[in-house]
């Protein structure tokens, strides 16, 4: 019985799901894994495309120079219902052409990332700045905005880790609008249901007065109301 | 008036309807006694054969871009050459032999592992080989599910178009789980089954599980020579109800190990073994006879050939093998993608999921089934070659071992040699869940041991084992290809039937007829009968009348 309405909405959420798959993919855009062409890599972790000074098109001068720390680990999701792995910030606002320097502080004991996805890929290969760290360990890269109001999605790529709570924002300037699914900050695209056990009881409860009272209210009507109503009635 | 006129469309109703009821529908009786009145009915022919579908075909065998196929010297370390299609990582060997602290960056890069995956140290018994060894496995989760798209996250296709939801224990790497985000595919060390892990006999060994999976697990080395406590007293046998606390998402333990013992072993994660072992938390645990020099390829991703082999196994073998057999119950693996909340993702998988009523639908050798199988794990070797083959199977059923066109000898059980006098040619060896066979496959062609050269099968021979959620060929069918049998690029010169509908999704979701390739029209499936439009209208008007006369009747009667 309740399975109509959740197809019917399944059906409504697929038509849409198409198009979050696409402006997902238009975040994550970018071309074949570009390995290792510009990676600091040791045994604490990576940063991969770091830019120092490099200005993106449509920056005139570099920017403020910020400075952000970034925790990540199993205890900054305890906040948050239903997520495993959390940042200590989900969302990250700066000004455009602004040289951002994060310093990824890891408390697990697994590898973690901060990858910032659809940055120009003249000056980002694939489109991306990435730095891990091993577990335990903190690792700072710096890279450099571009000029335009944007979101751009940050995450952790270990498998599920973006899924199970790593999953935040960078709004430059004013943003483009939130993603979805951002820690904190914006709703999930797709949801569990969460249905009350007797929500069918309590839906079939409410239901049957309703029918009840319509009804009686339609007949009353009729009893009432002028002849030609009553020929539809009976 | 009224009556005569309700009596008119009560015959005409029941002639209507008797007129489109379809004659095959007639009860027995009648058409027997129609056939004695009237004889057969005139010949009407059957609808005709659809045309077959235009198939999008898979490429079978993928062009190796990077040459990781050839033989090779990294740092080194000789790789061996790799006949089929697809081929393991030449670096990610040579790291793993080397050790990931010890290779060049270069190497290291290239291999796509932290420097700390498997750790190499010192040589304790002074014989030319690091004895003290530090492994590091991750957990990742593949096809799993997402709050922003529908798609199987980090996806790994079992055969075309199959996706099961799996678990399995990864080397630690360097970067993103999927090649890029557009396929959002799994990179390719990400995949079924966990790597073999090898190991030197008398070794000093130190296995970090980092738990990067967002539930608790543990290490089990089954079968290996493993203290029940570690060096500080902590529990050291992965088993939650009498060792220790399970390995929480985001923390790490060290499990040590002296195997004093060699042999084909195996290792599992014990959390909720009936459900975790069967997602994939599950590799082959390989110890090798101490011997001195014995540089060991420390781990085998996605098992299949070793292309650094150990001294001792040189001693006697060509080539050698390791095959994971493991089969998937798709139910199982579908819980991870319908819930996104890991709260009711671990009620579905733990609590709901009942694995006594369940069964298996997948069956795979060393992560994939057929057509898959055929670019990865062909056994590719030369007449008078000397096979070593290290078998487990991880399924939850047992395996029923065929080779077509050879015999081998089953030489240890559990990594324990047998008695010379029960090691006999056979073609088909049992292995029930759990158990490893090492196997002798010499390919001498005397006519018991190999029949000579050519493209021989070697599968599960109970039935279900050879179909991919019951469409056949599929499963763990794979084969034993004679080196003039198989072309440059790594694909078998078969000879039978056309392979391009079993490299098509549709193929597998039942779609395709099954002889379409090569006897088309003949088995195909058949366009309707377009009288059924007519009869179900004839039908549906008649049964109306019907309903419309008695509901009439009815109010006449009332009033
Ligand atoms: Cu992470
Ligand atoms: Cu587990």
């Amino acid at each position: 019985m309740m399975r109509a309405p959740v197809g019917l909405l399944s059906a409504a959420i697929l038509l849409l799901a198409s198009s979050a798959d696409i402006a997902a993919q238009d975040l994550m855009d970018h071309s074949a894994h570009s390995g290792h062409d510009s990676m600091r890599l040791d045994r604490d972790g990576s940063v991969m495309n770091e830019n120092l000074d490099s200005l993106p098109r449509g920056c005139e001068a570099l920017g403020r120079h910020l400075h952000f720390t970034i925790h990540a680990g199993v205890k900054y999701a305890r906040d948050i219902p239903g997520s495993i792995f959390g940042m200590s910030q989900y969302e990250v606002r700066v000004e455009p052409c602004s040289r951002v320097t994060v310093t990824f502080v890891n408390e697990d004991e697994v590898r973690h990332q901060w990858m910032v996805h659809g940055l120009p890929k003249y000056l980002y290969p694939a489109g991306m700045f990435h730095i891990e760290a091993s577990g335990g360990k903190s690792v700072t890269g710096t890279f450099i905005v571009p000029a335009e109001d944007r979101n751009y999605l940050i995450h952790c790529d270990l498998s599920q880790h973006m899924e199970k709570g790593m999953r935040g924002q960078l709004v430059v300037g004013r943003g483009s609008g939130d993603l979805w699914s951002v820690g904190g900050a914006s709703a999930y695209f797709f949801r569990d249901d969460y249905m009350p056990r007797f929500a069918l009881l309590f839906a079939v409860l409410l239901a049957v007065p309703g029918f009840l009272a319509t009804w009686y209210l339609a007949k009353r009507e009729s009893a009432t109301g002028s002849a030609s109503r009553r020929e539809i009635f009976d | 008036m009224k009556i005569r006129k309700s009596l008119l469309l009560l015959i005409a109703a029941i002639a209507i309807g008797a007129l489109s009821y379809p004659p095959q529908w007639y009860p027995m009786p009648l058409r027997l006694q129609l056939t004695r009145w009237f004889g057969a009915a005139d010949y009407r022919p059957l609808p005709l054969s659809m045309d077959p579908q235009v198939l999008d075909a898979e490429t079978f065998c993928p062009e190796d871009a990077s040459g990781w196929r050839e033989a090779q010297v990294i740092d080194g370390v000789s790789v061996t050459r790799s006949a089929p299609c697809v081929a393991d990582n030449p670096y990610a060997v040579a790291a793993f032999v080397k050790g990931t602290n010890n290779v060049s960056k270069d190497t290291l890069l290239r291999s796509g592992l932290t420097s700390d995956a498997v750790e190499k140290g010192r040589d304790l018994d002074g014989d030319g080989d690091p004895d003290e060894i530090h492994i590091r496995l991750e957990v990742a989760e593949l096809n799993g599910g997402s709050s922003v798209t529908q798609r199987p996250v980090t996806s790994y296709d079992i055969a075309p178009g199959i996706q099961p939801g799996m678990w399995v224990f990864a080397p630690k790497l360097v970067g993103m789980a999927v090649e890029n985000f557009e396929t959002g595919i799994a990179r390719d060390a990400l995949r079924l089954p966990s790597p073999a892990i090898r190991v030197e006999q008398g070794d000093s060994i130190t296995i970090t599980l980092e738990n990067s999976h967002y539930m608790p697990h543990t290490l089990h080395l089954h079968g290996a020579d493993h203290g029940f406590v570690d060096s500080s007293g902590e529990g050291n046998d992965g088993v939650p109800i009498t060792s220790e606390i399970p390995v929480m998402p985001g923390h790490a333990r060290s499990y040590e190990l002296q195997p004093r013992h060699a042999g084909t072993m195996f290792y599992h994660c014990h959390v909720q073994p009936h459900v975790h072992v069967l997602m994939g938390l599950q590799g082959l645990f390989v110890v090798e006879e101490n011997r001195p020099n014995n540089w060991l390829q420390t781990m085998n991703v996605g098992a299949g050939l070793v292309r650094a082999p150990s001294a001792a196994v040189r001693e006697s073998y060509d080539q050698e093998y390791d095959l994971h057999y493991l089969d998937l119950d798709k139910d199982l693996g579908e819980r991870i993608r319908k819930y996104r909340d890991p709260r009711l993702i671990t009620q579905s998988m733990h609590r709901e999921y009942d694995i006594t009523d369940a069964d298996v639908d997948f069956f795979t050798l060393n992560g994939r089934s057929f057509p898959y199988t055929f670019r990865e794990s062909l056994l590719v070797a030369a007449e008078g070659e000397r096979l070593k083959l290290r078998v487990v199977n991880g399924g939850a059923k047992g395996i029923s071992l065929h080779t077509h066109g050879h015999k081998f000898s089953v030489t240890d059980r559990d990594g324990v040699r047998l008695s010379p006098a029960t090691i006999v040619p056979q073609d088909v060896v049992w292995i029930p869940t759990a158990q490893r066979v090492d196997l002798d496959l010499f390919l001498t062609n005397d006519g018991l041991h190999s029949y000579g050269r050519g493209i021989w099968l070697y599968h599960d021979h109970q039935n279900k084992g050879v179909t991919n959620d019951g469409i056949g060929p599929g499963g763990n069918i794979s084969a034993i290809v004679y080196a003039d049998y198989i072309d440059d690029s790594g694909w078998p010169k078969t000879q039978g039937v056309p392979w391009n509908q079993y490299f098509t999704k549709e193929y597998y979701r039942k779609e395709i007829p099954i002889w379409e390739s090569y006897a088309p029209g003949l088995f195909s499936n058949t366009v309707s009968d377009p009288w059924w439009y007519p009869r179900l209208a004839g039908m549906a008007l008649a049964l109306a009348m019907l309903a419309a006369l008695s509901i009439a009747a009815l109010r006449r009667r009332s009033s």
